[in-house]
């Protein structure tokens, strides 16, 4: 009788792409916010003042250091109880990301800041560019270039990270799966499906962002 | 809006018990992971094309695909074999075979680092291939390794949080339960964060300390 439920048909394919389409959106967006707050976060980790340079750790370390889901779970369950704001799922999965992204996003622009020699600052100043113009134009595009196979891994670290908002109830591919799973009863096609969807997507960025970081790599 | 958070020392000895598991997964999956990776980093250091390719296809598989796709994989895919899976053994596996892609990586690079005098001068003084290996080449390239091993440890301590879907009760999952029991999952789910906070603030110091000990440079 429920025989017709266990087999895979044509509108899976349109479930699966909704799902991807879902995945790919949150991704898409919080590691773009999370670019942004990471550029912030970063350039004030480069400040001389000891004080304002530390002002950034508060952020960072706690959401480095714990684990994604706990972050989602006190975003989602836990505001709502405790401050009154009640975000739907796909807010709370973009928001919690994308500070989880900013945080890692910072680490690696503070340490590609201060990959650039200071005789670089030096030699800007002794051409007569002052502070700002100095940054602009000599040192950003070397930071920028060191900064891109490191920020390609990490967006490929945060699209698999991604897949941990289906515990909250959002249906990214990896819920997909679970639910296409419990119908079918064929865990092994469906997640086998699942994890080709992923590999498709990561595989190719993590090809790119090896063969950036041999030519980008350069020695002072 | 206000905090409370004195009802958590009730609950304090439950989440000492998942905090239990928690430590038992990961160092479980460490020792699983640890053991694999080196298995990896040979297959990939190796000169055999079909042994140096499923190592390659190994690691790049592991590490394109999401680590809660590959726990319900070996959850609820193995039984479809005819194996049954115990939810604690099931996460050590998972997260150790997860873990072991990355270590291979470190491994390997660690390998690499030694540098030929090394392998040379062991040849010379009599050692064989696998003597070389045992004895000198690998107990130098973990010295080099060791840092960015016990990073990548930490990380697995923080991706076994999520084995509380497959309802193993560690520290996030028996923290659900109480967050639900006493309806106040702001608290909870805040000290929990605080606590992983602390947990892996404590391992990076400690690994700092046996890294400065057992440090070398080539």
């Amino acid at each position: 009788m429920f025989e017709q439920y266990l087999n895979l048909t044509y509108y899976d394919i349109f479930f699966f792409m909704k799902a991807i389409g879902m995945t790919l959106w949150i991704t898409l967006v919080s590691i773009t916010f999370g670019t942004i707050i990471g550029f912030m976060m970063g350039i004030i980790r480069c400040s001389h003042n000891k004080l304002v340079s530390a002002i950034p750790l508060i952020y960072i370390e706690p959401l480095r250091n714990s684990p994604l889901i706990t972050q989602l779970f006190l975003t989602y369950y836990g505001l709502p109880v405790v401050a009154n704001i009640v975000l739907d799922a796909q807010a709370a999965a973009i928001i919690t990301l994308s500070l989880n992204t900013g945080a890692f996003f910072s680490v690696l622009v503070h340490n590609a800041i201060k990959a650039i020699p200071h005789m670089q600052w030096e030699a800007g100043y002794a051409l007569g560019h002052g502070k700002f113009s100095n940054f602009k134009n000599i040192i950003a595009p070397q930071v920028l270039r060191l900064l891109i196979p490191g920020a390609i891994t990490l967006y490929i670290n945060q699209l698999q990270v991604s897949s941990f908002v289906s515990l909250i109830s959002l249906i990214d591919l990896t819920k997909a799966g679970h639910i296409l799973t419990l119908r079918t009863m064929r865990p092994f096609l469906i997640y086998g499906i699942v994890f080709l969807l992923y590999f498709a997507i990561s595989y190719p960025l993590s090809k790119l962002a090896r063969r950036l970081e041999k030519k980008v790599a350069f020695n002072f | 809006m206000y905090l409370n958070f004195n009802f958590l020392s009730n609950y304090f000895p439950m989440l000492l018990q998942g905090a239990k598991y928690t430590i038992i997964i990961s160092i479980g999956a460490l020792a699983l992971g640890f053991v694999l990776g080196i298995l990896v980093a040979l297959m990939r250091q190796s000169n055999n094309k079909i042994l140096n390719f499923i190592g390659a296809a190994w690691v790049e598989f592991l590490r394109n695909t999401p680590f809660l796709v590959q726990l319900f994989f070996l959850y609820f895919g193995l039984p479809e074999l005819g194996i049954y899976t115990d939810p604690i053994i099931t996460a050590v596996l998972a997260l150790g075979i997860n873990s072991s892609a990355p270590n291979c990586e470190i491994i390997r690079s660690g390998l690499m680092a030694v540098k030929k005098g090394y392998y040379e001068c062991s040849y010379a003084l009599g050692f064989s291939t696998i003597e070389t290996f045992r004895y000198i080449i690998f107990p130098v390239s973990l010295r080099l390794a060791f840092k960015p091993l016990t990073s990548n440890f930490i990380n697995l301590v923080l991706t076994s949080s999520v084995v509380f879907s497959i309802t193993v009760n560690d520290l996030m999952g028996t923290s659900k339960t109480v967050a639900a029991r006493t309806a106040r999952p702001f608290e909870v789910y805040i000290f929990i964060l605080l606590a992983y906070c602390v947990f892996t603030f404590i391992l990076s110091f400690i690994s700092k300390a046996i890294d400065k000990k057992i440090s070398i440079t080539l």
